[in-house]
Order: C-alpha cells, then sequence, then structure tokens
C-alpha cells in the first residue's frame, strides 16, 4: 500500500443519513480526522443533511425520494466500489453514536486477520455497554432467534459498525430498503460464505441518537421481512 | 332466470372479458387466464343453480352452500393479499434501483481531493 498523506488512503466510509443536519457535520468532520474518503449517502432528507455533508468535505450522493437506510448503504457502498484504490469499506452511522477509535481497531483487524466482515456488537467482553436493559434483551434474543447469526456466533445482529473488504462490497446486494438490512448482511454472508468476526464496540447513547433510534416494535417488521426475502424475485 | 341472477352473470362476464384483455407477459399469464375461465363457468353455474352448492358443500363435510363459497372466499381473499404484498415489495425494490442509479448520476465529490 502506497503511503500518500493519510495512513488510510484505501478505506472509504459510508454514513447513510436521513434529516442529521444538525449533528452530521461533527460526525464528518471526526471521521475525517483520521479517515478522509467518506461518502455521505443523503437518503431524501428535507433539512439540508446533504449540503452539510458537502461542505463538511465527504462525497455526496443524494437519493431523490426517502428509501430506507438499507438502500442507503446499498448506494454508498456501490458509489464507493466504482472509487479507484477502494478496498476497505466501512459502514458507519450518521447520529454519532459509534467511535472512530472501534473503526480503526476493526481496520486493523481486517488487515492482519483471515476474516471479510467485521460487525461491530455491544456485548463484547471488554467493551463497555451501557444499552439500555430492554434494548439489550430484544438485542440478544434477536441474534440468538437468527440461525444464522448462531451459527456465525455472532451476539449483536443489529450494529451500524461494519468494515469489510472488497469482496464483500463487490458481493453485497442488500434488497430490505428498510431497517430489516442488518439481518439481511447477516443472511448474504452465510450465503456467500463471508468469514465474518465481531468486535466489541462502544456505543454512545446520546439523547440525540436514542431519539433517531428505531424503536422496538420494529423488531416485529424485522422478522416478517426475513420470512418473506427468500420468496422474493432477485 | 330473476334478475339478480341476470346481473351477476352480466358482472361475471365482464370482468372476464376485462381480465382476459390484459396480455402483459402472455406465456406466464396464459394459466391464469385459464384460472379465470373456470372460476367464470363456476359462478354462472352458481348463480344459475344455487342450490348446487349446498350438493357440493355437502360432499366436502359443510353444511351450506354459502358457508363453502365463505370459505373460498377467505382462502381467495388471502391469496390475492399476499401475491399483492409481493408484488409491492418487488415494484419497491425496482423503484429503489430506479432512484439508487439517478442518485449516482449525481453523485458529487468534493472540490479539493486529498
Amino acid at each position: 500500500m502506497v503511503r500518500i498523506d493519510t495512513p488510510y488512503p484505501d478505506v472509504w466510509v459510508i454514513v447513510p443519513a436521513f434529516n442529521e443536519a444538525s449533528v452530521i457535520t461533527d460526525v464528518l468532520a471526526d471521521i475525517r480526522a483520521v479517515l478522509p474518503n467518506v461518502v455521505c449517502v443523503d437518503d431524501g432528507s428535507q433539512d439540508g443533511t446533504g449540503d452539510a455533508a458537502a461542505r463538511a468535505g465527504a462525497h455526496l450522493v443524494r437519493h431523490p425520494v426517502n428509501l430506507g437506510q438499507g438502500a442507503a448503504i446499498q448506494t454508498g457502498v456501490e458509489y464507493a466500489r466504482s472509487r479507484p484504490g477502494a478496498t476497505v469499506f466501512v459502514t458507519f452511522d450518521a447520529d454519532g453514536q459509534h467511535r472512530i477509535k472501534d473503526v480503526v481497531a476493526m481496520i486493523d483487524r481486517l488487515a492482519t486477520e483471515d476474516v471479510d466482515l467485521i460487525i461491530g456488537t455491544r456485548f463484547g467482553g471488554g467493551a463497555v455497554s451501557h444499552t439500555p436493559p430492554v434494548k439489550r434483551f430484544v438485542l440478544r434474543a434477536a441474534a440468538w432467534l437468527s440461525p444464522r447469526s448462531r451459527a456465525l456466533g455472532l451476539t449483536d445482529a443489529h450494529n451500524g459498525l461494519r468494515v469489510f473488504n472488497r469482496k464483500v462490497a463487490d458481493e453485497l446486494d442488500i434488497t430490505m430498503n428498510g431497517m430489516s438490512h442488518a439481518s439481511e448482511i447477516i443472511t448474504l454472508a452465510g450465503e456467500k460464505h463471508w468469514r465474518v468476526a465481531e468486535e466489541p464496540v462502544e456505543i454512545l447513547y446520546t439523547d440525540y441518537s436514542k431519539s433517531k433510534g428505531q424503536p422496538l416494535i420494529n423488531g416485529v417488521n424485522i422478522v416478517f421481512d426475513g420470512l418473506l426475502r427468500g420468496r422474493m424475485p432477485r | 332466470m330473476n334478475w339478480i341472477q341476470l346481473l351477476l352473470i352480466a358482472a361475471v362476464i365482464t370482468l372476464l372479458v376485462y381480465l382476459l384483455r390484459s396480455r402483459r407477459s402472455a406465456r406466464a399469464k396464459a394459466w391464469v387466464k385459464v384460472g379465470y375461465l373456470l372460476v367464470a363457468v363456476a359462478a354462472v353455474c352458481a348463480i344459475l343453480r344455487p342450490d348446487d352448492t349446498t350438493l357440493l358443500a355437502n360432499k366436502l363435510g359443510v353444511a351450506r352452500g354459502a358457508d363453502l363459497l365463505e370459505y373460498a372466499l377467505v382462502i381467495a381473499f388471502l391469496f390475492t393479499t399476499l401475491s399483492t404484498y409481493l408484488r409491492f415489495k418487488d415494484l419497491e425494490l425496482r423503484y429503489a434501483q430506479l432512484a439508487r442509479a439517478v442518485a449516482l448520476e449525481g453523485a458529487h465529490a468534493p472540490e479539493q481531493s486529498q
């Protein structure tokens, strides 16, 4: 790898954002201080998120209409994988709940270990967990109930922080536009035989990120989408 | 023949003509059209000889023909709902692909690249 003026010229961070104007500037600045290649997918925001992202120096891809986070991630990955020299891809939530420190650790791990995809987990050994108890229970139950997650030894099925290599980026094909994409990625990992690992990460539950989080009842939708996925034409 | 029978038969025939006229993906739809035809014939039979539905119902272990029709209706309704749901999901996916293509076309890179 040629070292230009950043240690991570081949890393692309994908930030799906929907109406995050109040925080997006800071989140993107934090990321770009370490990882300069950032593509923000503005998922049809009405509050100027896209303009703020462009001003913050990110590449900007704008959905003409709101499609959902899964669709935004797919768009971001398609953009990033078309950029010359892109080999490592990161998905990062726009609400500022992830830490750059964790991303860097995951990137380094992807480089040294024999894995294709590393998913953040709130429930790893060393990580401090500030997850509210009910949410904690539901997330663990979701991971345990999914045969695929269990087979892969995953403990946190719906963490927005992921780091993956070119193989995963090329093969990624998210069809669940909404919030069911997290389980879909796990399903794809099983189907495409990606080597998956988990990394304990800390989630910063600020009042803002809590207010933007998905309600737990949405878990019902996720289970239902998962059941029907196999019957969909691809 | 009373008036209601005439009206119902007219409705069945109109619906049949309307459905058979749609010609998207001819081959895949052919069996569906045969199905429509059979349903239409059964409907006309049931309208002209309502008591025959009770005869059939008794053979199947159902007391009244009206009940049998209702069961069939419930099943048909569920089937339609599910196929509509899947069709919407499919459309949603195409819609997302279209929007994605538009978005990637208009992608905007920052002024000074590192």
